[in-house]
């Protein structure tokens, strides 16, 4: 896995929470269900901030568990998303949702994390680190796209609409297969850091897409304008991923042919 | 609601089931997704590049999670927000299922074979064309299949005697939860068939597997390289089969023992009926295991090491 001129984790931490939060503020509390979609490119960015964390993590060798570990994410992540908006409702100040739910979050993924290494002695440096910031990730995906269906971060609406719906059904098991399915669909010794990145951009957009589509029921404008964004970011992210596994692969991306020389 | 209706709806239920487990089954064994993935991604490390697709979107139960919730909720809100009808809904909902499938199918083919490249391993577009609308089309019948019984659960089905309808849970929920019981089952049912049976059928029984076989699995079919459509020829015989039966079976007699036990004893007769079925079941697979043991076993006793 040699990078040249690689992002490290610290920018892509520093994105995916500053752009996650300020998509989800922006997108909750400007007043203009229009700009709803910000949430979802927040969404975005956190995903990518997720598979990132899940590339470091996995690259010790846990073949199986990278599946395992999205779920873990997103199941640490919808427990602090609810319980922070509903907190941000029950003080009558929404604005702190958000944030009390990604600080629940960050403690949840560390303390699960210092149990599997510590305890369970899985002894894998960055074990720590890397389930934080997977709890973190989880957490920003799953407020940024509830906020983006409800368009708003009252507790009272996302339970409305988000909850009770079943919306709350996609946006989860999209949002996990968002952060796993980057490494997951390029494990290997030649997997690179770009490559594996553009497509955790196309798997968040995927999941704006469906999300931007259900909540076409919730306010159809706004929904369509969603899953309209979140359309284009795909197909721009998804030609990129082509364009890079094609560099990668080589002279090994072929049109049709018998297997390589020697390997009958 | 008679009860007549019910059972016609459990019954309707199980039948969607059956299909829907045998077409995951078969859309996992085209795309080699789960148990014989590991055989697949492990083949070119160990010297036998192949021209099988690699689908590997996380395992097979979140996979179909995704597809049924995905459809689920497009079905949702077609029905919240338009007057087309449910058919048409979940139909157009699986569509969008099965588009999902392909996408993330198509780049795990990719990525897979690019990050094997040290190993020779070639990222071939005829394999890719070839198979993604095959396993599109198996998605799409297990999306809608599943699809069309969440949506029976919570809107159609009513209590016999207190006429009160629909699940607690939201329709793309039990969709889910039902996506991830036909991923399961396809996993640990039909997988087995192509995963163990279709590899290791020429060694003997209980002989034990050596990792290094692992990459035979991409190797000879009954005519020339193995292909993913001779995977499915394969597996259409028993493992698809065998997983409908089986996901049919567990969504017939879940919906049976609670629609035809609900008032017994306050509910508590469904429970026992339950419970009932599992030991019943377990039982019987004993059986059968130590059927099979006594019949093809028994395991050779380790006379020391063969020369290869």
């Amino acid at each position: 896995m040699s990078e040249v001129s690689a992002e490290t984790a610290n920018q892509i931490d520093a994105k995916g929470i500053v752009i996650g939060l300020v998509g989800i503020y922006i997108a909750g509390m400007s007043g203009i269900p229009y700009l709803a979609f910000l949430a979802g490119i927040g969404a975005i960015f956190a995903t990518k901030m997720g598979a990132n964390a899940v590339r470091s993590v996995c690259s010790y060798g846990i073949g199986t568990g990278v599946p395992s570990i999205g779920m873990l994410a997103l199941g640490m992540g919808i427990i602090s998303a609810m319980f922070g908006l509903a907190f941000g409702w029950m003080v009558d100040i929404p604005f702190l949702g958000p944030i009390v739910g990604l600080a629940l979050a960050l403690a949840i993924g560390f303390i699960v994390g210092t149990l599997a290494n510590k305890v369970i002695k899985l002894n894998i440096p960055v074990m720590e680190r890397c389930l934080t910031e997977i709890a973190g990730a989880g957490v920003l995906v799953l407020t940024g796209l509830s906020v983006m269906v409800a368009g708003s971060l009252e507790f009272p609406d996302i339970a409305r609409d988000v909850v009770s719906t079943g919306y709350i059904a996609p946006i989860f098991i999209l949002g996990a297969l968002g952060i796993l399915h980057p490494f997951n669909a390029s494990l290997g010794p030649d997997e690179t850091q770009d490559r594996t990145m553009v497509h955790a951009y196309s798997c968040g957009a995927i999941a704006m897409l469906i999300a931007g589509i259900c909540s076409i029921a919730i306010n159809p404008i706004a929904g369509a304008i969603s899953a309209v964004v979140g359309l284009v970011i795909w197909y721009v992210t998804f030609r990129g991923f082509v364009k890079l596994a094609k560099r990668d692969a080589g002279a090994g991306w072929v049109g049709t042919g018998l297997l390589p020389p020697g390997a009958m | 609601m008679e009860p007549a209706m019910g059972m016609g709806l459990v019954a309707l239920m199980g039948a969607a089931a059956t299909v829907a487990g045998c077409s995951e089954d078969l859309e996992s064994d085209i795309g080699s997704q789960s148990n014989p993935n590991s055989q697949v991604q492990l083949a070119a490390q160990v010297g036998y590049p192949h021209r099988i697709f690699n689908k590997a979107i996380s395992g097979e139960p979140p996979s179909n999670a995704m597809i049924c919730a995905a459809g689920a909720g497009v079905a949702a809100m077609l029905m919240a927000s338009t007057d087309v009808s449910p058919l048409i809904a979940i139909a157009i909902g699986a569509f969008v299922g099965a588009l999902l499938d392909g996408i993330y199918s198509v780049t795990s083919y990719i990525g897979r074979s690019t990050s094997q490249k040290r190993f020779n391993q070639y990222v071939y577009l005829d394999v890719l064309r070839n198979q993604v609308l095959s396993l599109m089309g198996h998605a799409y019948i297990t999306t809608f299949c599943i699809v069309l019984i969440s949506y029976v659960m919570t809107y159609v089905m009513v209590d016999p005697i207190t006429g009160l309808g629909g699940h607690p849970f939201p329709f793309p929920v039990i969709a889910l939860i039902w996506g991830l019981c036909v991923g399961a089952i396809g996993s640990s049912t039909g997988d087995v068939h192509y995963g163990a049976e279709r590899e290791f059928q020429d060694f003997k029984f209980g002989s034990g597997l050596n990792a290094a076989d692992s990459g035979n699995i991409t190797r000879f079919a009954e005519a020339g390289i193995r292909s993913s459509i001779d995977n499915a020829w394969f597996c259409s015989k028993f493992g698809g089969p065998a997983t409908g039966i089986a996901f049919g079976m567990v969504v017939f007699l879940d919906n049976w023992r609670s629609t035809v036990f609900a008032h017994v004893i306050n509910g508590w007769g469904a429970v026992i009926a339950g419970l009932t079925i599992v030991l019943v079941l377990a039982l019987y697979n004993r059986k059968l295991e130590t059927y099979a043991r006594k019949k093809y076993g028994p395991f050779p006793e380790y006379a020391g090491d063969i020369e290869a």
